[in-house]
């Protein structure tokens, strides 16, 4: 057979099905537009979630290694460089507190101490939480999971209006 | 059906059945099967000291690369995959049966390619070369690996992580692919039924590709699906008795030398070849290929 047919073959495969992938993902995502909406007024209103942080007397080893400083590389249309996040545990849940920006020259700013991650459940490998990203400077809070790489990476992704991301969590 | 195919999964749901199907066959399927190929090689008296010996050999060129495996996994699936999934990726895909099953399908396909261009590059050869080096035919065959086993799949993966498929789950489908290989690897099983012979990869189409009858040589590549060899023209059926092993044969069962044949038959090539061009296309050109002006 001629190397061109094999290869004219090969990638009719190849778009044929990565074609229908993405054809189901992105149709299902436009499906999903409305059930994120609703979601997301939801979990805007209850933003203020119990503040019990006085009980230290739920520790547990197989998931309290999540606490501790971690950081984020992105590289978006309005920032490139890395932000820092210090995760504590509060009552029942973690939650990650921004501290730091870096910009890609290394040059560091203090950061607001934002609450941008709410870890409600995890069970050590991986866990649901609510997320805050910012899009035209509007706050969005949206679910997102979370999946342990090894016990200092963990990916966190979310899937907004079909805008899905997963970021890679370094520990510090 | 499409709602159902597109439904988004949870993560946790899907590493768990991929542990039943990756990780538990071994005790289910590839372990019992193993045991009555035992039972059967007693029972044609073929149960010899070779037959065992080489079984240990095959266990422990596996062993070897599976330590080579986890040091390359830390460093460069973690790191190089998702780098690539998070800097230069097409959108990123849903967790769903049309994701999972469409990753199973790419993972197959490229496990087609990267098996063909171990038998026809030297480099690929010279690790691939382990694989086929075996005179039996049986389970434990199929964990008998080269040292470079492990890069190629890198190679032809990263490609399926860049069309938006996570890392994970593509390495998850990667397993997938080569466990239902593993299960081919026996001389129980017959011929299977028509459709089932048109569209799967079965034991009797694996024989031939561990067959150095002249006609085998260098087909069936696949992986699940023998439509690839098919559609690529590399599709030979079973017909005269297959004799297992490789052209020139290495009748040794030293694990050392098993695991390093190909290597250091590549390196006798290397010294045997003159001019530096000849030399490098030693590595890329197919095994049994000399430079003709010598
Ligand atoms: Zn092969
Ligand atoms: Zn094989």
């Amino acid at each position: 057979m001629k190397d061109s047919t094999l290869l004219f073959r090969s990638l009719a495969t190849i778009v044929f099905i990565v074609g229908i992938a993405h054809l189901a993902s992105y149709a299902s995502q436009k499906d999903d537009i409305n059930y994120n909406y609703q979601e997301s007024i939801d979990s805007n209103q209850k933003s203020v979630f119990p503040e019990d942080g006085k009980s230290k007397s739920n520790n547990n080893p197989e998931t309290d290694y999540i606490i501790g400083k971690w950081k984020v590389n992105y590289n978006i249309e309005d920032f490139n460089g890395s932000v820092f996040y210090n995760i504590k545990k509060e009552g029942k849940y973690f939650n990650a507190y921004t501290y730091q920006y870096q910009d890609k020259n290394g040059n560091t700013e203090k950061a607001e101490g934002l609450k941008t991650l709410i870890i409600k459940s995890f069970d050590g490998y991986q866990g649901k939480g609510v997320y805050t990203i910012e899009y035209e400077q509007q706050q969005y809070q949206v679910d997102c999971q979370i999946d342990m790489v090894d016990e200092n990476t963990f990916k966190l992704s979310y899937d907004y209006y079909g805008y899905s991301d997963v970021e890679s969590w370094k520990r510090q | 059906m499409i709602e159902f195919l597109s439904k988004k999964l949870d993560w946790i749901d899907v590493e768990y059945w991929f542990y039943i199907l990756n990780d538990l066959s071994l005790v289910y399927i590839i372990v019992p099967f193993f045991i009555l190929e035992l039972v059967r090689y007693a029972y044609l008296k073929k149960l010899n000291k070779n037959l065992i010996l080489d079984s240990v050999a095959n266990l422990i060129t596996f062993g070897a690369f599976f330590l080579i495996e986890i040091i390359l996994g830390l460093l460069a699936i973690t790191k190089a995959y998702f780098w690539i999934y998070n800097n230069i990726s097409l959108p990123h895909l849903e967790l769903n049966w049309i994701t999972i099953i469409t990753c199973i399908l790419l993972a197959d396909f490229a496990y087609y390619w990267e098996h063909r261009m171990m038998h026809r590059i030297g480099i690929g050869w010279a690790t691939h070369t382990v694989h086929h080096s075996s005179p039996h035919f049986n389970m434990s065959v199929a964990y008998r690996f080269g040292p470079l086993d492990a890069i190629m799949p890198i190679l032809f993966s990263l490609p399926i992580v860049m069309l938006g498929y996570d890392p994970i789950l593509v390495l998850l489908s990667e397993v997938f692919v080569q466990v239902f290989q593993t299960l081919l690897h026996t001389e129980i099983i017959g011929k299977l039924i028509k459709p089932v012979e048109y569209i799967f990869n079965t034991p009797s189409h694996h024989r031939v590709h561990h067959g150095s009858n002249r006609q085998y040589w260098d087909k069936n590549y696949a992986g699940i699906l023998i439509i690839w060899d098919r559609m690529f023209s590399t599709f030979e059926p079973e017909v005269e008795k297959v004799r297992y092993g490789i052209s020139e044969p290495l009748n040794s069962n030293n694990p050392i030398k098993v695991f390093f044949h190909g290597i250091s038959r590549l390196i006798r090539k290397l010294k045997k070849v003159n001019g530096f061009k000849n030399k490098l296309l030693v590595f890329i050109k197919p095994p049994d290929w000399m430079p003709t002006n010598k």
